[in-house]
């Protein structure tokens, strides 16, 4: 048994439009392996979305495309899985936890229905086991007076309380792996703060992996062990998170990094990426991020580069990586 | 500070009915506001911090008029806001203007971008067609946009462009003052960037005065002259930005600072327990003892009160005004223990 809980390996997914192909997804690979948690990052629009729904497989075909080599879960291929297994796959060993926890809920169902569901569906549990479970999941979460709460309907919970719930429905039937898409950004910092520290703490006590979609890099500072950096649809950059913060090789790394206001900045004027992400439908030619690099040459504009591997287990699709000391790549 | 105030909020209250209830039964209210008082000057960048709910942008939109205060002043470069009549009040409006937080929500997805830029300038009328669609082309120059994209509609553009598009149609009658509610927080993080050097940049050209709302400390500490923390519609820190950052001394401003996620300092963090109280019927006390980490049995019942503890920067808290000596007798003055 290998410590790979998930691989996926060369998923592509395409949507095709009226005026032509948008290609979403471009034949990317993912690892994540047993009790990590592994951040996908990238800008809106670059697919990072349409890639953990891919893994969910909850992307309707049609009209998406959906072209994957494998998609391995613990030991078992669940590319084919037909419709009947992927529900039981999904809650009991892949769950999701959405951004917009409002409209991720039913409006009118009680919560604590709604996680009972969970019990009931994976564990065939009885209404009443069911509750008792419920409510240990949600005093799991930090939600006080778990008894009471149960019974209130999402719109009577703030969106903290919600988010909470949507962790505790995640983690009810302790699946292998987690995917949380965007937990954190439709709340507030200080609530930003305590959501991250129940998924984190939640995610180490019970030994479960996530993969966590963001487009904030100060999340994943503070959450992630290894990072995927995605841009229009591949994967730019891959790295443990101290080296992808201590030394970006991908000049777009650079470029999210440096974009992001810090306390100890003095400069009036913030670093920012010029213009914005290609449109998935018009792709430039060569390396996607060649028009707003600063390092661009011409190579850049013909060749898209490959994904190299260096020796560190980091990876990089750049011909011009930069703060790049010895090391040498392995091709 | 010797210059005469552009805008001056004087003991501002505002009060929302609650609807529904029983009959009979005592009407609620929720209080969004209570008693800030404070003067913007001309070319600053005032900024409004506090989490959400806590009254931040009900405080902003009373200062332009679209909510009525339930008690207090608004005072526009001299004039009473809300006892102009209704032409002159239409007048003055046009010398402050808002940028919204969500651009996909406050554009008008079937008018085009001439449409929409222009809309502020057909409202006010005396301007020619020609003259509106040269405002437009200049305006869309200014903010970073192509001549190209004048008869294109919302839908055509990203989030980052469509927020460019409502700052041009914020800045098209040459307001002096611009209420900025969240400008960035619909965005990507990438995106910020631009977006608020695109901002600072026009306020250098055009003389511009911004009412700057945020959540986010990191942003606000950059583009902010003096800020302002709000929790539960009451000021908790009031001051120069500088002073705030170097010595906060709020729990609750101390709480907001250590919630921002860093990058290169790894920081004790004081992680707020709970979530913000619903204004309804809010404490009777400091409105932020249920969760500060220092509270004290005499926080519950009195109000902190607003002191100068430096040259320009207000603190309400009794941890720094302190108690008097009888209410010290009562027993006040001891901590509320953690166990509850």
């Amino acid at each position: 048994m290998s410590d790979v809980l998930l691989g996926l390996k060369n998923l592509k997914v395409i949507f095709p439009a009226q005026q032509g192909i948008v290609r979403a997804v471009e034949g990317i690979d993912i690892d994540i392996k047993k009790g990590e948690c592994v951040a996908l990052v990238g800008e809106s629009g670059c697919g990072k979305s349409v890639t953990s729904l891919a893994i969910m497989r909850l992307l309707n075909t049609p009209p998406a495309l959906v072209d994957v080599e494998s998609i391995n879960l613990d030991g078992d291929e669940i590319t084919n899985y037909s419709e009947n297994k992927m529900q039981d796959v999904r809650g009991k060993q892949i769950s999701m936890i959405f951004q917009d926890a409002m409209t991720a809920l039913n409006p009118v169902m009680t919560v604590g229905k709604q996680i009972d569901e969970v019990f009931i569906k994976h564990q065939k549990l009885n209404k009443k086991e069911a509750r008792i479970e419920t409510i240990k999941a949600l005093r799991l979460v930090g939600i006080p007076e778990p008894e009471s709460r149960a019974k209130a309907f999402p719109h009577q919970l703030s969106g903290g309380l919600r988010q909470r719930v949507l962790i505790a429905m995640a983690f009810a039937c302790m699946p292998k792996l987690i995917i949380a898409d965007e937990p954190t950004t439709a709340l507030d910092v200080t609530i930003q703060a305590q959501v991250l520290e129940v998924l984190r703490s939640m995610q180490r006590s019970h030994n479960v992996s996530l993969l966590l979609i963001t487009h904030d890099l100060s999340v994943v500072a503070h959450t992630a062990d290894t990072v995927y950096v995605m841009y229009s649809g591949k994967i730019v950059e891959k790295a443990k998170v101290e080296d992808l913060f201590k030394t970006p090789h991908h000049p777009y790394t650079e470029g999210l990094l440096g974009s992001i206001p810090r306390l100890s900045d003095t400069t009036k004027h913030f670093v920012q990426i010029p213009d914005s992400v290609p449109h998935p439908m018009f792709k430039p030619t060569g390396c996607y991020f060649h028009p707003r690099c600063k390092y661009a040459t011409d190579d850049c504009k013909k060749k898209m580069p490959p994904l190299e591997r260096l020796d560190n287990g980091r990876e990089i699709r750049c011909y011009h990586p930069i703060n790049f000391t010895g090391g040498e790549t392995n091709e | 500070m010797s210059k005469n105030p552009i805008i001056k909020l004087e003991n501002l209250y505002v009060d929302f009915p609650v609807k529904g209830g029983l009959p009979f039964q005592k009407k609620k209210h929720i209080s969004a506001v209570s008693d800030v008082s404070l003067e913007i000057y001309p070319g600053e960048t005032f900024g409004i911090v506090g989490e959400s709910g806590c009254g931040k942008s009900t405080l902003a939109n009373a200062m332009i008029g679209m909510v009525k205060p339930t008690g207090g002043k608004v005072i526009f470069k001299d004039n009473d806001l809300f006892s102009l009549s209704r032409t002159d009040f239409k007048k003055t409006r046009s010398d402050m203007q808002m940028i919204f937080q969500d651009p996909f929500s406050s554009l008008n997805p079937r008018f085009s971008v001439y449409q929409l830029i222009s809309e502020p300038m057909f409202i006010r009328g005396g301007f020619t067609k020609k003259e509106m669609e040269q405002r437009v082309l200049e305006l869309l120059k200014l903010v970073g946009l192509d001549e190209k994209d004048l008869h294109r509609y919302p839908s055509d553009f990203s989030g980052g462009q469509k927020q460019r598009i409502g700052i041009a149609r914020a800045i098209s009658l040459n307001p002096d003052l611009l209420i900025c509610d969240e400008p960035v927080s619909a965005l990507d993080v990438s995106v910020h960037a631009q977006i608020l050097n695109l901002l600072i940049d026009l306020q250098d050209h055009l003389k511009l005065t911004y009412v700057f709302i945020s959540h986010n400390l990191a942003v606000v500490k950059n583009v902010c002259d003096r800020i302002l923390v709000m929790y539960l519609g009451k000021v908790m820190e009031f001051g120069s930005t500088k002073a705030i950052y170097k010595n906060p001394l709020h729990p609750y401003t101390n709480a907001l600072i250590s919630a921002i996620l860093d990058l290169d300092i790894k920081r004790e963090k004081t992680i707020l327990k709970g979530d913000i109280p619903s204004p309804i019927d809010p404490p009777k006390g400091c409105r932020f003892w249920q969760r500060c980490p220092y509270a004290m049995e005499g926080c519950k019942d009195i109000p902190a009160p607003l002191i100068e503890v430096e040259d320009n920067h207000f603190v309400a808290c009794h941890k720094l005004s302190g108690f008097s000596e009888d209410e010290i007798a009562r027993g006040l003055d001891k901590r509320i223990s953690d166990g509850q």
